[in-house]
């Protein structure tokens, strides 16, 4: 049995760490994400934990130090937060290229601009097709969960691939939650350590990251694809595992909340998911038949799941939490990713986008209740006026 | 469809602002929120402490917030910034009544504690808006107490390694619950680590209505 304890996503994510045992850690300040090296710093100062502390000149730095660590056969841990993310972009897709299981943390923040401290998913979003596993905690649970079962899922030999555990920053990273902290004895039995097969090693001389010639290309893509599309069976396995484990029985892929008779439903990842369920459940106490579903697992991106999840009401609303100027349906990636999955459905389920909280800013109560009451009027027409509504200024 | 606005309204709640000095204080401000939703957390209600995010970092001796949420129903305004409507306003230090909106938003029935050698009546004096909802002013020499904590640990979301409630926060604490009763003082006992500056607040804490300051003039 765990100890349940009032902690942060930053908290949370740094117990995860620590259970998790890992041998590098790479750091460089940015808000909001700080606040999990900072606990970390302290965790390794006060000799709670055992690993190696860099201090990195920057995050592009940062993923060169995890790369190299990982290669060199350590479990390491990294993150960072907004222009933190973009910054070190170049670095991403070589980790993936080599297959490294490394794992980074991102408690999101807005781009410049506005460059505030606030929430956007914008920053990790940038880097969804870089061959990482990648997904949204809606709590502090939820992000010590997660970065314990994305060890387990990226480490698996059958993936190998590094993950993106993300949490919306300062909703889900700064604000005190309810956590149930495992017991270490029973992590390490969940997550044994770290196995490398290609160690890094000057006894055992090998070339990672060598140029290669446009022939070896392909094949080596063909990889890191197959290996993507591969992680689904283990992302359900090690979900599955944890439930059984740890009594936490998640979903992988997405979470139906009040779904069974709803007519409506939002579609939406991360922390803001937990406002539109009291709406949802408000809504619900007046007889209004609506739902929320929440994605779970961004990439690789269950598109089955999304489908038979979404395809049984007759209005769908996505929640954009990005910025994605000039995309199709002219809201953000969710909606895309939501059409795309019910493509072939027809005109059936009228699928409308909305943005909201940009800046950070909060989605209130209210911009969620607005958001049920235009897809009543949009199941009700079996069509939307308009693709998408930003609020609060079109809704 | 009945108001929106009514439809999300939480009776159980209640709120607690705490304003403090940047960087100096934010420590006590954090502690003060800290030990009364632990205390409360331990009689079984719903609580949730935060700092406020937009204040934050770094801005030396400007002013500040921490917030905290007591309920006996799950808290359902989990991810705002800001508590919009306190019951329980806290300053940690006295001039923060002058120049600054401390009241704004107050229910009716809330408490203003502020750490002062000063009668009630001379601080009320400075407080220009806000008063009609205002019950009482409680002045605590917190200062003389407990020796005020200057530190970065706990900052950003990590944990304060400094102890809870070992500086002005356990003191500034149990003038609250001498206030409103909103916890035990028990409880608040069993998490604070200076027990005997909040001790002797919860003795020696003056409460003022202010019915009666109004009246007096």
């Amino acid at each position: 049995m765990g100890v349940v304890k009032r902690i942060s996503g930053c908290v949370a994510t740094a117990n995860a760490v620590k259970l998790a045992d890992v041998d590098v850690i790479c750091s460089y300040p940015i808000r909001p994400y700080t606040g999990i090296m900072s606990e970390l710093a302290r965790m390794v100062a006060d000799g709670e934990l055992d690993a190696e502390f860099v201090y990195g000149e920057g995050e592009h730095a940062q993923l060169s130090v995890v790369y190299g660590a990982s290669a060199s056969g350590a479990r390491t841990f990294t993150g960072s937060s907004g222009v933190g993310v973009t910054y070190a972009m170049e670095v991403y897709s070589p980790i993936s290229g080599e297959r490294l299981p490394v794992q980074m943390a991102i408690a999101d923040r807005t781009l410049d601009p506005p460059g505030d401290f606030g929430s956007e998913h914008t920053d990790a979003l940038c880097t969804r097709d870089q061959g990482w596993i990648q997904g949204w905690a809606s709590n502090p649970q939820e992000a010590l969960d997660m970065t314990l079962m994305y060890y387990r899922i990226g480490e698996d030999p059958r993936v190998l691939l590094p993950q993106y555990a993300c949490q919306d920053g300062y909703f889900v990273s700064h604000i005190l939650g309810e956590v149930e902290i495992p017991d270490a004895a029973q992590v390490k039995e969940f997550l044994p350590p770290y196995k490398n097969h290609h160690v890094l090693d000057v006894r055992t001389p090998q070339i990672i990251g060598a140029q290669m010639e446009p022939k070896m290309g392909p094949g080596m893509q063909y990889q890191r694809y197959v290996a993507m599309e591969g992680s689904r069976k283990v992302i359900e396995e090690v979900h599955d595992e944890f439930g059984r484990m740890f009594g936490r029985k998640y979903d992988p892929w997405v979470e139906e909340f009040m779904t069974d008779d709803a007519e409506v439903a939002i579609f939406i990842q991360g922390g803001h998911a937990e406002t539109g369920k009291t709406v949802v459940r408000r809504l619900r106490s007046l007889g209004e038949k609506v739902g929320l579903v929440r994605l779970r697992t961004f990439r690789p991106f269950p598109t089955e799941q999304v489908r038979n999840a979404l395809s049984k009401f007759k209005a769908v609303g996505t929640v954009d939490n990005s910025v994605n100027f000039g995309i199709s349906g002219a809201a953000g990636v969710l909606l895309t990713e939501a059409r795309t999955a019910l493509y072939g459905l027809g005109d059936k389920i009228p699928t409308v986008g909305f943005v909201a909280g940009l800046g950070g800013e909060m989605i209130t109560h209210d911009e969620f209740y607005k958001m049920f009451m235009k897809l009543k009027e949009v199941a009700k027409a079996g069509k939307a006026d308009k693709q998408s509504y930003w609020l609060p200024f079109e809704l | 469809m009945v108001s929106s606005n009514k439809l999300f309204e939480e009776p159980g709640l209640k709120q607690i602002t705490v304003w403090a000095r940047g960087v100096y204080e934010n420590k006590e401000a954090r502690d003060v929120v800290v030990a009364l939703t632990e205390a409360a957390a331990k009689e079984g209600k719903y609580v949730q402490a935060w700092e406020n995010y937009v204040d934050l970092p770094d801005r030396i001796y400007v002013p500040v917030r921490a917030y905290g949420k007591i309920s006996d129903q799950p808290i359902e305004s989990k991810y705002v910034y800001e508590n919009e409507t306190p019951d329980i306003v806290v300053l940690t230090e006295e001039t923060l009544v002058k120049g600054v909106d401390i009241l704004a938003g107050i229910r009716p029935g809330a408490v203003l504690v502020v750490n002062t050698k000063r009668p009630p009546e001379y601080l009320f004096k400075f407080l220009k808006k806000g008063t009609e909802n205002l019950k009482s002013i409680i002045t605590v020499d917190a200062s003389s107490l407990a020796k005020s904590i200057i530190t970065l640990s706990g900052a950003e979301g990590a944990t304060d390694a400094s102890g809870i409630g070992k500086g002005l926060g356990a003191p500034l604490a149990a003038a609250v619950v001498k206030a409103t009763g909103i916890v035990e003082f028990e409880n608040l006992l069993k998490i604070v680590a200076n027990k005997q500056a909040a001790k002797s607040a919860y003795e020696k804490a003056q409460v003022a209505e202010v019915k009666t300051l109004v009246n007096a003039g």
